[in-house]
């Protein structure tokens, strides 16, 4: 009677974690998702080189009500209404939601599922791939815009900011990526939940007196940008002058306490809720 | 992970190295504004100004007399101006509105902060000017030359002695070029000229800012605060309140109308910070209390703060068309005003008594 070779252990939760991720990468790159993702990060890049063309020809590619603003004031603003106010949480919402809900919606999560792999594995898997794919799209992106817009001259004087924009967007993405993680993971309909949470509490909480802010993302990653923020409007006023800035190792603290506490969380639920499948 | 997932990795991963070195090249080696292709320094005279020199000044004078803002100003106060002009032009020869490229003026680096007085002042102005005139004016004020380091020097005391004037000076450096103000500083600016002491073109600190400031306007200010501050001319409570200042830059650009800006860079990020959080006060105050005047609402609205780390930047402008509204302002406010030479109003009938 023949024996039967032993059957190799199942992986680690870390192995199980980089099958996942290598996997989910180019999947996730090459998907019709990414298309918006080079829409909305080739936006500012097109802007900025315009400007850079315009600037070039002698004309002032920006002007505040008849002055002149400079390309290092100019990249700060941009750092402020595109990225941080809006591609950094449209991008964690956008993917963030759908790493579970995806593979739901699609039916292939019992693929997922049936592997010797743990649940929470391949929802750790799939964040990192999520931020990967969308630091190495973004932060590219900050950097073309910044030495488009910012003169040779300028580079030595507001490197450290640039530097603590490229450090914070990232954070900023991982911090909605794993809060969007877990809503993805607990939630029946995670998109329009996530776009109520960015673009309705925050946008109020921020605005509101109070403590309410402090339960916002927004709050602790906009605390931490070098740069003034843009006076273009009552709300931006309001926020200036309501603005309560936590000193930047509390900032650090949270965001990563965020980060770790919503994907152990979303772990946790993915390891213990069935995910019943529509016929 | 396919070859195309690995080709963008290394694209998008590039990009970033790329861009994260070269900033930190340019962090480690202090910035490439040194190469030549990129601008002008700053006007050529600096090459006179010693090194410890804390405050330049530039003024455009050509620019700015030719601007549409000069015209306007000229037409509104023409009466008040164009006395002291004309009696200049004829003592010296020199019409400031034609004959004047540009001035500069320093101060030099011999106030302390706690002193009782600033660095010796000098102002330097390219031109066209009639020296064998000049020359004659100064000889008729009780001016005497004397030869300088083979320099012809022009040097004048004030005879009164409770005045405590350490005697002004004036030469020609260059045919074009008059150098004016303190003894001590027209004397160190020939020093510099003949070699004797450096330039303050090897004051990097100071000239990184000066060509900053030098690209943004037609007239400009660079200084070390503490110069600025320097004679008690400011309040010590006010001093003691103030950020941490080191460095100030004022930058103006004087067109059809004026644009300016403030920049600071303080001792540290949390002093920036502060004081950007005060403008920012300022500024919302400001605004709240001149919404309802559009003369004034359209300057406020263009006032924007900026800066990162340890800078602060302010800009504003004032466009041509505030500047009639400001003058229209002024001119109906005058006609309200009594005039001196009115008549006094009658005095009322005594009520006789009942």
């Amino acid at each position: 009677m023949s024996t039967r070779p032993p059957l190799p252990a199942p992986p680690t939760f870390a192995n199980g974690a980089i099958r996942v991720f290598s996997l989910s990468l180019s999947e996730m790159l090459w998907s019709r998702r990414t298309v918006f993702l080079l829409l909305v990060t080739g936006a500012p890049v097109f802007l900025a080189l315009v400007a850079r063309i315009v600037q070039g020809s002698g004309i002032v590619p920006l002007r505040v009500n008849g002055v002149a603003v400079d390309g290092a004031s100019i990249f700060g603003m941009m750092i402020w209404v595109f990225y941080l106010r809006f591609i950094v949480p449209v991008l964690g919402v956008f993917y963030g939601t759908s790493l579970i809900a995806d593979e739901v919606e699609d039916r292939t999560i019992t693929y997922l599922f049936t592997r010797p792999i743990r649940r929470g594995a391949v929802l750790v898997g799939k964040y990192l791939a999520y931020l990967v794919c969308t630091t190495l799209v973004v932060l590219p992106s900050v950097v073309l815009v910044y030495f488009l817009l910012v003169p040779l001259g300028q580079v030595a004087r507001t490197f450290m900011s640039f530097a603590a924009d490229l450090g914070l967007l990232a954070l900023g993405l991982a911090a909605y990526g794993a809060l969007f993680a877990l809503v993805g993971a607990a939630l029946k309909r995670p998109l329009v939940s996530g776009l109520v949470f960015v673009f309705g509490w925050e946008q109020v909480a921020l605005l509101v007196p109070g403590y309410f802010r402090r339960f916002t993302v927004a709050h602790y990653v906009q605390s931490m940008v070098p740069h003034a923020m843009p006076s273009d409007g009552v709300v931006s006023l309001l926020q200036s002058v309501l603005k309560d800035n936590p000193p930047v190792f509390v900032c650090l603290l949270v965001l990563a306490a965020i980060i770790v506490a919503t994907l152990w969380r979303a772990a946790n639920t993915v390891e213990s809720r069935e995910y019943v499948l529509d016929q | 992970m396919t070859k195309r997932t690995r080709l963008f990795l290394t694209v998008s991963g590039g990009i970033l190295v790329a861009g994260l070195g070269t900033g930190l090249v340019a962090a480690y080696v202090g910035g490439f504004q040194n190469l030549t292709l990129i601008g002008a320094s700053g006007p050529n005279e600096l090459a006179y100004v010693p090194s410890d020199a804390r405050v330049v000044a530039y003024a455009n004078v050509r620019e700015i007399m030719d601007s549409e803002l000069h015209q306007k100003l000229q037409s509104l106060h023409q009466s008040r101006n164009g006395d002291g002009l004309a009696r200049f032009e004829a003592e010296t020869g020199v019409d400031v509105t034609r004959d004047v490229d540009y001035v500069v003026a320093v101060l030099g680096g011999e106030g302390t902060v706690s002193g009782e007085h600033q660095g010796p002042p000098l102002v330097m102005a390219r031109g066209r000017f009639d020296e064998v005139r000049v020359e004659g004016l100064v000889r008729s004020k009780g001016g005497v030359a004397e030869d300088y380091k083979g320099q012809r020097l022009f040097t004048y005391k004030d005879a009164a002695p409770d005045r405590n004037v350490t005697g002004v000076a004036l030469t020609f450096l260059e045919p074009g070029l008059v150098a004016m103000g303190v003894d001590s500083a027209v004397r160190a600016a020939i020093d510099v000229r003949t070699g004797a002491t450096a330039s303050v073109t090897a004051n990097e600190d100071l000239m990184r800012r000066v060509k900053e400031a030098n690209a943004d306007g037609n007239a400009w200010v660079v200084a070390k605060f503490d110069a600025l501050v320097n004679g008690g001319k400011v309040p010590s409570d006010m001093l003691q309140r103030l950020p941490a200042i080191n460095w100030v830059s004022v930058t103006g650009h004087v067109n059809g109308g004026v644009r300016a800006a403030m920049r600071a860079e303080t001792r540290d990020e949390t002093a920036a910070q502060n004081l950007r959080d005060v403008l920012q006060g300022i500024l919302g105050l400001a605004k709240l209390q001149t919404g309802q005047r559009a003369d004034l609402a359209a300057i406020v609205n263009s006032i924007e703060l900026g800066g990162e780390g340890k800078n602060v930047s302010l800009a504003f402008a004032v466009p041509i068309e505030a500047i009639d509204q400001l003058a229209n302002l002024a001119a109906a406010r005058a006609a309200r005003e009594p005039s001196v030479d009115a008549p006094a109003a009658p005095e009322a009938e005594p009520v006789p008594a009942p």
